[in-house]
C-alpha cells in the first residue's frame, strides 16, 4: 500500500530537521542561552514527533520511500522507511531529545557550547538517515557522515585523554567505514543498486565472493557494534565524552553497528543464503564470546563511565548474538533490545555524568553513600541496574526473554548459559555500585565543599527530567509489551517481515 | 487435570495482589503524617488481604479452579487458584497479618519503619502473586521480585552481620533466579507452554534432565535446600524476628511450592494417560532424587541446629532441616507416581504447619530479644515466671514442630513417615529402608533441639540479674503468637479440616487417588504406631540433649573444610581472581599492542629518514660521479672561488681598456662601446680557457684524494694567480684592435692562454700543495671508483651532511642576503648597470646561488625521470597483461 504524498515529506523532515537545527546552532555563538535552548528543543521534539509519526504509518503498513537525488542514473539517495528503519529512528529521536535536555543542564559550565550542539544535532540527523536508508549508497552516505562527524564531539573536552582517546576513535572507526565502504562497493559489483528491501544476493553468486562479502561488512559493521577483537574504541572513547554524549554514544552510536549487521543479514544476504553459507555460527560465537569477555573486564574496572562502557559491549554482544542465530524469536530479541538498551543505558548514562558533576568522583569505590547525597540518582542507578540484568517486569527482560526462546528455537542450546552468564555478570559489575551507594558509610565530607552547606548534591530537576524519563520508559518498555505500537510487537512484524 | 468444565474466572486474586503492592505506596505518605495511622493502616491492608483470599475459599471449592488475568507483560499476567494455590495463600496471609500485628511492637528498637512496612506490603503482595500464577512467567516474576525485595528484610538493621548476610543471601537469591530462569526457557524447549501443566513428554532426556535440576535448584535456593541453603542460617537471624518469621515461615515455603509443582506437575505425566506405568519413569525418578535431597537436608540441618547457641540461628537451621522434611514428603510423592497422594499431602500439611509454628518459634523468640537483649540460650534461663503466657505459647509451637500428638506437626511428619515407608514398599529399595531410619533420628534431632531451647530459655535458674524491664511482652505481640499457637493446636486436633477440605478435592484435580487420606485418617490418626515412633524420636532427643549437656557436644566446632559454605566463598575467591587475572593480562595485552604500535611508529620514522638520505646520496652519485663529501665540497668551492677569479680576471682586462681610452681620450660613445666589448670578449674567452685548466688541475687533485687539502687551500692558491690578470688583460687588449677588425683571433688568445697556464703551473702547485698535508691512508681511496663503497659508509655521517650541505662550499644565508642588497643598490645606482651586471658580478653569492639553482634542477630532473620510468614500466606492464 502506498502512502500518499501528502504524508511523505515526513521521511524527509525527520532527517533535515535536526540537520537545520545543528546548523542553525553552529552559528548561535552569539545568542542568549534560552534563545539557543528553546530552539533546539523544539527541532528535537519536532524530530522526535515526525519520526513517531513515521513509525505509526509504517506499522499501520504505509511504504515510505522518497527519492531525494539523482547520483547515477542507477543509483539515486534514496529513503525507504521499513520497520526496523522506523523502529530505530524513534528510539534515536527519543534518546537524543532526553540527552539534548540533560545537556542543558549538564553542558551550562562547559566551553564551545555552539560547536557541541551542532554537531550533537547533526548525529541525530546522521542516526535518522542511516535508519531511513533506501539502499547501501544513501546507508553508506549517512554512516560515514555519522562515523566521521562525531569525532568533534568525544574530542569536545580537549583534555589530552579525550584527543588520544578521539584519535583511537577516528582511527577505528576510519578502518571500519573503509570496510564498509569496500563491501558496499563490491555489493554493487556483484548485485547492482537495488533497494533494501528483499535480499540482494542469491545463491547464484559465487560462495567465494560471497564471503570475502560478508567478512568485510562484518569486520567493518564490527568495529562500530564493538564486537571483541574490534572494540578497542568503546572503553577509551565513553570516558573521555561529555556525558550526555556517552548516553547516545552507547545508547545509539554502538547499536548503529548492528543495525548494520541486521541489514546486513536480512537485506542484503538474508536468512537464507546465510544460513547456506554457515558463517553465523562463527558471529554467533564471537558475539558470545563478546558477552562474557566483555562483562568480566567490566567487573574490574574501577572508573564508572569505563566499566558502563564495556557494559555496552557485551549487551551489543547480545543483540549480534540474536541477529547470529537466525531465528525470528532472536532477532525480535536483538531489535527490541536495541531499543531496550538504548534508554536503560541512557539512564545509566544520565546517572554516571550527574554523580561525576555533582560529587566530582568518577571511580566506583569513591561511591559509597551516594544514596544519601543524591536519591534519586541513586534510585534512578538502581532501578535500571535491576532491568539491565534483566529483572521482570522491567525493559531488559523482555529482550533477553525472547532472545532466550530464540536461542531454544534455534536449537543451539548452550548459548542460554552465555545469556544467563551475561546477565549475572550484569549483576556482579552493577549491583555493587547500588550496594555501595545505599549501605556503605559516606566518607566525611570536605569543609568547604559545597556539599558542606547544602548537605545535599542532587541535581537541579532539568537534569533529573530526562533522567526520570528514561527510567520510566524502561519501566514502560517492560510492562507495555502487547499494543501493536509496543516496540516489541514492532520488533515482532519487523523480524517476521526477515525470515518470511 | 479433569477441568475440561469451563473456566471460572475471578478478580479476587488480583485483587489480593494488587491490594497490598498499592497500599505499599501509600505507607511512606501515611508515615510522614502519623506513624499510628500508618500502623493501623498496614494491620488493616493485611487482614484484608486475608479476608480476600478467605474469600476464594468458596469458589475454590465449587470450581476447584479460579483464574484470572491481567494483560500486560509477556501476553499477560495470569492467575489460577486451584486447592493447593489456596492453601498455600491462606496461611500465608494468615502468618503475615500475625508477623504485621507483632511488628509494630517490636520495631520500636528499630529504625526506617516505613522502609520495614513497605516492605512488607510488597512481599506479601509477591508471596501471594508467586502462588496464585498460572503460568510460570508470571510466577517467575513474582518470584524475584519477592526474593530482591526480601533483601531489605535481611539486611533492614544495616549491623555489619546484618550486610554481610545480606550480600550473601543477594548474590544466592541472584543466582537462584537466573538457574529459574534457564529452567523455565528450557521448559519451553521441551514443547512447553509456560503453564503449570504437564509438560510433552517427548525431548531428550537430558534437557530433561537440565531443565529439571536448574527448576529444583531455582527454586532450591529460596528454600534453603542443601547444598545451596548456605545463605538461610545467616539471613533469617539477622532480620528483625517479625521479618525472621516471615522469611522462615513463610518465603521460603514459595521455593517449596516451586518445587512441588515441578515435581507433581511439569514432569508428571498427563492425567489422561496417568495409568501407564512407564509414563511416570521420569518424574518417578526426579522424586527420588528430590526424596534424598531431602533426607540430606533435614539431617544435616538438624545436627547444625544441635550446635548453635544463638536461638534464632538455631530456628533458622531447623528451617532447613524442616524444609528437609517437606521435601522428603514432595520426594515421596515423585517417586510414587499415581499413588502419591500420602507424600503430597505431608509435605503440603507440613509446609502450612511449619509456617506455622516456625514463625510462632521466631515470633517467641523475639519477645524474649525485645525484654532480654539476648539471643544466646545459655546465657538465658528461667523465663518462664517472667513472661509466662510467652513460654506456654513457645511450648505449644515447639509441641507442634517437635511432632506431640495432638498437635499439628504430629499429623504431618506421620504422614511423611507413611509416604517414605510406602516408597520402600513399592519396589524394596534397601535405601529408602535407611531413609526411613534417617528420619526418625532426625525427628529425635529435633526433639533435643526443642527440649533444649524451651529447657534453656525458660526452664531453670535465671543465669543473669534481670531488672523489673523484663516482664511479660506487649498484648499486640501476644496476640499475633496467640493466632499461631490457636492455629496450631487446631489443626493437631482436627487434621481432618485441611485434608478433607484441601487436599482430597485438590488431588482429585489431579488425578491422584485420595483414598488412602481417608484410609489414614480412619485407621491410623492418633494409632498406636505413630504414636510410638513418637515416643521414640524423644527418646533419643532426650539422649542425645543429656549426652550434648553433659559432654559439651553442643560447643563443638567443626573443621572448616566441612562447611559447604566455606567451600563456596572459596571458589568465588577462585572465581573473582581468575576474572581478575583476565582483565590484567588483557591490560597488560592493550600496554603491549600500544607500545608496539609506537614501536612500530619509530621503526617506520627511522627508515623514513635512511631511506630519504639513501635517495638523495643514489642521485648524488648518479649525476656527479662522486659522493665522498669532501671531494664534492672541494669541487664546489674550487669552482666557486675560480669562477669568481675568472671574472676577476675579465673585469681587470676591462679596466685597463677603459682608462687606456680614458687617457687616449676617446669620446665616441659606439667607438668606445666597440673597443671595451672587443676586450671583454677577448678577455673572456682567455679567463675561460684559463678556468677550464685549473678545474682540471682541482678535480685530478680531488680524485687523488687531497680533497681535504684542496678545501682549505683553494682561497690562497687563487691568491697566488693574481698575476695571470695582468696577463690575460695584456692578451685581452693586445687582441682587441685584431677582432675589431674582424680577423680571427681565436689561435692567439688560446696560445696565451696555454702561456699563461704553463707561467703559473696551477696543477704543479696544487700537487705541492697537497704534499705538504699530510693525508691520512683511508682517505687515498676516496676516488671516484670507490664512490659507491663509499657511498654506504657514508650514511652515518651524511646524516647531518643534508643540513650542512647548503652551507658547504657556498656562503651563509646572511652574507647572502647583504651580497643580494648590495649587488641591487648597485645594479641600481650604476651606470649601464643592465650590460655591467648580467656578465660581470663577479659576486660569490651569485654563483653560489646559481650552482645550488642548477643543482636543484639536477635533482628534480632525476625525480621526474624516475617517476617517468616507473610510469613506463607500469604502463609496459598493463599492456602486456591485456
Amino acid at each position: 500500500m502506498g502512502a500518499g504524498a501528502e504524508v511523505l515529506w515526513m521521511v524527509p523532515a525527520a532527517v533535515f530537521a535536526p540537520l537545520a537545527g545543528g546548523v542553525a546552532a553552529a552559528f548561535s555563538g552569539s545568542w542568549p542561552e534560552a534563545r539557543r535552548r528553546a530552539l533546539l528543543a523544539v527541532v528535537s521534539v519536532v524530530t522526535l514527533v515526525l519520526a513517531g509519526s513515521v513509525l505509526a504509518r509504517v506499522t499501520a503498513g504505509d511504504d515510505m520511500s522518497v527519492r531525494l537525488v539523482k547520483m547515477t542514473p542507477q543509483v539515486w539517495i534514496h529513503l525507504r522507511v521499513d520497520a526496523l528503519g522506523a523502529l530505530y529512528g524513534a528510539a534515536a529521536a527519543g534518546l537524543w531529545l532526553l540527552a539534548l535536555v540533560y545537556s542543558f543542564g549538564y553542558m551550562a559550565d562547559e566551553h564551545r557550547l555552539s560547536r557541541y550542539y551542532a554537531f550533537f544535532m547533526l548525529s541525530l540527523a546522521w542516526t535518522v538517515g542511516v535508519a531511513y536508508s533506501g539502499n547501501l549508497l544513501t546507508f553508506l552516505v549517512f554512516y560515514e557522515l555519522f562515523s566521521i562527524l562525531t569525532y568533534p564531539l568525544v574530542v569536545h573536552e580537549e583534555t589530552p585523554e579525550a584527543l588520544a582517546a578521539g584519535t583511537k576513535y577516528i582511527v577505528y572507526i576510519l578502518i571500519g567505514g573503509s570496510l564498509v565502504l569496500l563491501a558496499i562497493v563490491y555489493t554493487y559489483f556483484l548485485a547492482g543498486g537495488q533497494d533494501i528491501g528483499a535480499p540482494l544476493f542469491d545463491a547464484s553468486v559465487p560462495r567465494s565472493q560471497l564471503l570475502v562479502v560478508f567478512w568485510c561488512f562484518l569486520a567493518g559493521f564490527g568495529v562500530k557494534a564493538a564486537l571483541v577483537p574490534l572494540h578497542g574504541w568503546v572503553p577509551d572513547a565513553h570516558p573521555a565524552a561529555p556525558a550526555p554524549f556517552s548516553a547516545v554514544l552507547s545508547g545509539m552510536m554502538v547499536a548503529t553497528g548492528t543495525f548494520g549487521i541486521m541489514r546486513v543479514v536480512f537485506n542484503v544476504f538474508g536468512v537464507r543464503l546465510l544460513a547456506e553459507l554457515g558463517v553465523m555460527r562463527v558471529v554467533a560465537g564471537l558475539a558470545a564470546f563478546t558477552v562474557v569477555f566483555a562483562a568480566v573486564l567490566a567487573m574490574h574496572q574501577d572508573d564508572i563511565k569505563r566499566r558502563l562502557a564495556y557494559s555496552t559491549i557485551s549487551q551489543m554482544g547480545y543483540v549480534t548474538l540474536g541477529i547470529a542465530l537466525l531465528d525470528p524469536l532472536a532477532a525480535t530479541g536483538a531489535i527490541v533490545h536495541v531499543a531496550n538498551h538504548a534508554f536503560m543505558k541512557g539512564a545509566l548514562f544520565f546517572c554516571a555524568g550527574l554523580i561525576i558533576k555533582r560529587m566530582g568522583v568518577r571511580s566506583v569505590s569513591e561511591l559509597a553513600g551516594a544514596a544519601k547525597r543524591m536519591p534519586v540518582t541513586a534510585a534512578a542507578f538502581a532501578l535500571t541496574s535491576l532491568a539491565m540484568i534483566g529483572t521482570p517486569p522491567l525493559a531488559g527482560f523482555v529482550s533477553k526473554w525472547y532472545l532466550g526462546l530464540g536461542i531454544l528455537e534455534s536449537g543451539q542450546v548452550a548459548y542460554i548459559a552465555v545469556l544467563i552468564g551475561g546477565a549475572l555478570l550484569a549483576g556482579v559489575y552493577l549491583l555493587p555500585i547500588v550496594y555501595r551507594m545505599y549501605f556503605r558509610e559516606p566518607a566525611p565530607i570536605a569543609a568547604g565543599s559545597p556539599l558542606a552547606e547544602s548537605g545535599s548534591s542532587e541535581a537541579p530537576a532539568t537534569m533529573l527530567m530526562p533522567l526520570a524519563a528514561a527510567v520510566l520508559l524502561t519501566v514502560a518498555l517492560g510492562l507495555c509489551t502487547t499494543p501493536s505500537w509496543s516496540p516489541l510487537q514492532i520488533a515482532k512484524a519487523a523480524a517476521e517481515g526477515f525470515f518470511r | 487435570m479433569h477441568g475440561e468444565s469451563e473456566t471460572y474466572t475471578s478478580l479476587l486474586p488480583i485483587v489480593s495482589v494488587a491490594l497490598p503492592l498499592a497500599a505499599a505506596a501509600a505507607v511512606p505518605v501515611l508515615g510522614r503524617i502519623r506513624a499510628g495511622l500508618r500502623n493501623a493502616f498496614v494491620v488493616g491492608v493485611t487482614a484484608a488481604a486475608l479476608i480476600v483470599v478467605a474469600a476464594l475459599v468458596p469458589a475454590v471449592a465449587e470450581h476447584h479452579r479460579v483464574e484470572a488475568h491481567v494483560p500486560g507483560l509477556m501476553g499477560g499476567l495470569s492467575f489460577a487458584v486451584d486447592s493447593f494455590s489456596l492453601l498455600f495463600a491462606l496461611f500465608a496471609a494468615f502468618v503475615w497479618f500475625a508477623s504485621t500485628l507483632y511488628s509494630l511492637d517490636y520495631l520500636a528498637h528499630e529504625h526506617k519503619h516505613d522502609r520495614y512496612h513497605v516492605t512488607n506490603l510488597v512481599a506479601l503482595a509477591s508471596m501471594l502473586g508467586v502462588v496464585m500464577a498460572a503460568d510460570l512467567v508470571t510466577l517467575y516474576l513474582f518470584f524475584e521480585a519477592l526474593g530482591l525485595v526480601a533483601f531489605l528484610f535481611v539486611i533492614h538493621t544495616e549491623t555489619d552481620d546484618a550486610k554481610r548476610a545480606a550480600v550473601k543471601y543477594f548474590w544466592m537469591t541472584v543466582i537462584g533466579g537466573f538457574a529459574l530462569f534457564g529452567g523455565i526457557m528450557l521448559t519451553f524447549a521441551l514443547g512447553g507452554t509456560g503453564a503449570l501443566a504437564p509438560l510433552p513428554a517427548e525431548g531428550a532426556a537430558w534437557l530433561r534432565w537440565t531443565a529439571a535440576a536448574l527448576l529444583v535448584l531455582g527454586f532450591g535456593v529460596k528454600a534453603g535446600m542443601q547444598p545451596v541453603h548456605v545463605w538461610l542460617p545467616d539471613a533469617h537471624p539477622v532480620a528483625p524476628s517479625p521479618a525472621s518469621a516471615l522469611l522462615s515461615g513463610v518465603m521460603i515455603k514459595a521455593g517449596a511450592y516451586g518445587i512441588f509443582r515441578t515435581v507433581t506437575a511439569l514432569f508428571r505425566p498427563e492425567v489422561a494417560e496417568h495409568l501407564e506405568e512407564h509414563a511416570w519413569a521420569f518424574s518417578s525418578q526426579l522424586g527420588m532424587v528430590v526424596l534424598w535431597i531431602g533426607i540430606f537436608t533435614m539431617s544435616t540441618g538438624v545436627c547444625m541446629a544441635l550446635l548453635q547457641s544463638n536461638a534464632k540461628r538455631m530456628l533458622a537451621y531447623h528451617s532447613v532441616s524442616q524444609m528437609g522434611f517437606i521435601l522428603a514428603g514432595i520426594g515421596a510423592a515423585g517417586y510414587l507416581g499415581a499413588h502419591g497422594a500420602m507424600g503430597i499431602a505431608g509435605g503440603l500439611f507440613h509446609v502450612l504447619n511449619h509456617a506455622l509454628f516456625k514463625a510462632c518459634l521466631f515470633l517467641g523468640v523475639g519477645a524474649v530479644y525485645v525484654r532480654t537483649h539476648s539471643l544466646d540460650m545459655y546465657h538465658l534461663g528461667g523465663l518462664w515466671k517472667r513472661m509466662p503466657v510467652t513460654f506456654a505459647l513457645m511450648t505449644i509451637a515447639a509441641a507442634g514442630i517437635t511432632g506431640v500428638p495432638l498437635f499439628n506437626g504430629f499429623v504431618s511428619k506421620c504422614l511423611i513417615h507413611h509416604a517414605i515407608v510406602e516408597a520402600w514398599e513399592l519396589h524394596e529399595v534397601a535405601a529408602l529402608g535407611i531413609a526411613e531410619k534417617i528420619y526418625i533420628v532426625t525427628c529425635g534431632g529435633t526433639a533435643c533441639s526443642f527440649i533444649k531451647l524451651i529447657g534453656l530459655v525458660f526452664l531453670g535458674k535465671e543465669k543473669t540479674e534481670y531488672g523489673p524491664e523484663v516482664r511479660e511482652a506487649p498484648a499486640r505481640m501476644l496476640a499475633a503468637m496467640g493466632l499461631l499457637a490457636a492455629a496450631i493446636v487446631t489443626l493437631g486436633v482436627r487434621p481432618q479440616i485441611v485434608i478433607r477440605g484441601i487436599f482430597e478435592p485438590g488431588l482429585h484435580l489431579w488425578g491422584l487417588h485420595p483414598d488412602i487420606l481417608e484410609e489414614y485418617l480412619s485407621d491410623y490418626f492418633l494409632s498406636r504406631g505413630d504414636i510410638s515412633s513418637v515416643v521414640v524420636a524423644f527418646a533419643i532427643g532426650a539422649t542425645v540433649f543429656t549426652v550434648g549437656m553433659k559432654t559439651g557436644l553442643f560447643h563443638a566446632h567443626l573443621p572448616n573444610w566441612v562447611s559447604i559454605d566455606w567451600w563456596y566463598g572459596k571458589a568465588v575467591r577462585a572465581l573473582w581472581r581468575v576474572t581478575e587475572l583476565i582483565a590484567r593480562a588483557y591490560e597488560r595485552y592493550l600496554r603491549f599492542v600500544s607500545e608496539s604500535l609506537e614501536d612500530v611508529r619509530d621503526a617506520y620514522e627511522r627508515v623514513r629518514v635512511r631511506v630519504e638520505r639513501t635517495y638523495r646520496r643514489a642521485i648524488a652519485v648518479a649525476t656527479a660521479g662522486v659522493a665522498e663529501r669532501d671531494a664534492q665540497r672541494a669541487i664546489a668551492r674550487a669552482e666557486v672561488v675560480l669562477d669568481v677569479e675568472r671574472h676577476e680576471e675579465v673585469r681587470t682586462a676591462v679596466d685597463r681598456a677603459i682608462a687606456t681610452l680614458a687617457s687616449a681620450g676617446v669620446v665616441d660613445e659606439a667607438e668606445w662601446r666597440e673597443s671595451v666589448e672587443a676586450v671583454r670578449e677577448s678577455a673572456a674567452y682567455v679567463a675561460h680557457r684559463l678556468f677550464a685548466v685549473r678545474m682540471a688541475a682541482v678535480q685530478d687533485a680531488v680524485r687523488q684524494g687531497h680533497a681535504r687539502a684542496v678545501l682549505e687551500r683553494i682561497e690562497g692558491l687563487v691568491a697566488d694567480t693574481i698575476p695571470a690578470r695582468d696577463r690575460v688583460a695584456a692578451a685581452a687588449i693586445a687582441a682587441a684592435a685584431d677582432r675589431r677588425a674582424g680577423r680571427d683571433v681565436a689561435r692567439r688568445l688560446a696560445a696565451a692562454a696555454n702561456a699563461a697556464a704553463s707561467e703559473e703551473r696551477f696543477d704543479l702547485k696544487l700537487r705541492a700543495l697537497a704534499r705538504r698535508t699530510a693525508v691520512p691512508g683511508e682517505r687515498l681511496v676516496a676516488g671516484a671508483e670507490g664512490a659507491p663503497v663509499q657511498a654506504l659508509r657514508g650514511l652515518e655521517q651524511a646524516a647531518g651532511a643534508v643540513g650542512r650541505r647548503a652551507a658547504a662550499g657556498s656562503v651563509t644565508w646572511g652574507r647572502w642576503f647583504a651580497d643580494m642588497v648590495r649587488l641591487a643598490v648597485d645594479a641600481l645606482v650604476r651606470e649601464r648597470a643592465g650590460r655591467v651586471f648580467d656578465t660581470a658580478s663577479s659576486e660569490e653569492s651569485v654563483l653560489a646561488t646559481r650552482r645550488a639553482i642548477t643543482r636543484y634542477a639536477r635533482d628534480m630532473s632525476f625525480n621526474v625521470a624516475v617517476v617517468a620510468g616507473m610510469l613506463l614500466v607500469f604502463v609496459a606492464a598493463l599492456a602486456r597483461s591485456r
